[in-house]
């Protein structure tokens, strides 16, 4: 991800209210971690496992952190029940950030990704997830905004799928 | 030790700790004996330490109280490494360990029962207060440590399998309901919006 566009998506995410954000790094969007770590108003967290990182973010929102999640696609599946159980069962708003991996704009698709890719929105769709696709710079801002926007209506996850400009 | 009496004992000594919970039979029996507003059901396995670790990053001035048991954390051992290395010195951690596969009314034995020392993989993990008790004493000791010490607490707390719980009516409060009487509760005593968006 280009260095403009990582610290866009950031400060996007500051406006949008965003101040805590679980993770699991990847190599896509991981140039969003040191802008965030710089920025100094998120609270980071680290963790060992995507299914953690949606049972942390969900805890913050119960106690009034805006909280995000951030992974790869591949995450998603690994952190499926956990969104089911807390995310989706429960009922919190938290803020899916996913490197979607596999997709058509994915730049760097491959065998390794591809069959990941094409079950995503399938799998979100499953969870009862709604999601928009950020392929291009020029939604950028205005999708991170919609997507916070609705997880609050909804008191669910919301999936914000990066792909196209954002995995060059 | 029956987790039962331990409950009974340590249900009128809290105040305004937070207590998450996750699925065996100790959620029926704490619902049962503390119905606190304070007391946040999660109705799943797997979920209850990282639940706890956001709401004790979020509100590091609450001592935030996990009940846990052996199946619920042998199904997320990877919250131990993280919970270590964050460290949160708000929260305590109580493993109700049956060693058995009790829920399943067959009881056969868990890995708890065999050669797995769950206090040793959280000191492994890097918990640094990691300790089983396996006599009410030491697990009063322990909560008492829990409720006036700043510290994070990972306490294994070996129980007989016991099937009271079966005899208590279940709560019809649902998990959406107590979500929200959760954060109503944190609303008013913390001062702020946790919930955004108005109709």
């Amino acid at each position: 991800m280009k260095a403009e566009l990582a610290n866009r998506t950031v400060a996007a995410l500051k406006d949008a209210g965003i101040n805590f954000v679980s993770y699991m790094p990847e190599t896509r969007l991981s140039e969003i971690l040191p802008v965030m770590k710089v920025d100094g108003s998120f609270t980071l967290v680290p963790v060992a496992s995507e299914a953690e990182a949606v049972g942390i973010a969900a805890g913050a929102a119960l106690g009034g952190k805006r909280a995000a999640v951030y992974m790869e696609g591949t995450g998603l599946f690994v952190s499926t029940y956990n969104l089911l159980t807390i995310g989706e069962r429960y009922g919190v708003p938290i803020l899916l950030l996913i490197a979607y991996v596999g997709s058509f704009e994915d730049q760097r698709n491959s065998y390794l990704f591809s069959h990941y890719g094409n079950k995503t929105k399938g799998i979100l769709e499953t969870l009862g997830i709604q999601y928009l696709t950020v392929a291009s710079a020029n939604e950028l801002e205005t999708r991170i905004k919609d997507a916070v926007r609705m997880m609050h209506a909804l008191k669910l996850p919301v999936a914000l799928l990066f792909t196209g400009e954002f995995t060059e | 030790m029956i987790r039962y009496e331990c409950f009974e004992w340590l249900a009128p000594l809290m105040t305004d700790q937070l207590v998450v919970t996750s699925l065996s039979g100790q959620r029926v029996e704490w619902g049962h004996l503390s119905k606190r507003e304070a007391d946040l059901n999660l109705g799943s396995m797997g979920n209850a330490l990282a639940v706890a670790i956001g709401l004790a990053l979020a509100l590091p001035h609450r001592k935030v109280f996990v009940f846990e048991s052996d199946g619920s954390v042998l199904l997320s051992l990877f919250n131990l490494p993280t919970l270590a290395n964050l460290n949160p010195s708000n929260m305590a951690v109580f493993v109700f360990d049956n060693q058995a596969y009790s829920g399943t009314r067959i009881s056969y034995p868990s890995a708890t029962a065999g050669k797995t020392d769950l206090a040793a993989v959280a000191k492994g993990s890097g918990i640094e207060h990691s300790v089983t008790v396996s006599k009410l004493e030491d697990f009063k000791r322990e909560a008492t440590a829990a409720l006036s010490e700043p510290g994070l607490r990972f306490v294994v707390c070996k129980i007989e399998e016991s099937l009271g719980h079966r005899q208590i009516t279940r709560s019809d409060v649902d998990l959406v309901e107590t979500k929200y009487r959760f954060v109503r509760y944190l609303e008013r005593t913390e001062g702020k919006a946790i919930f955004q968006g108005r109709g």
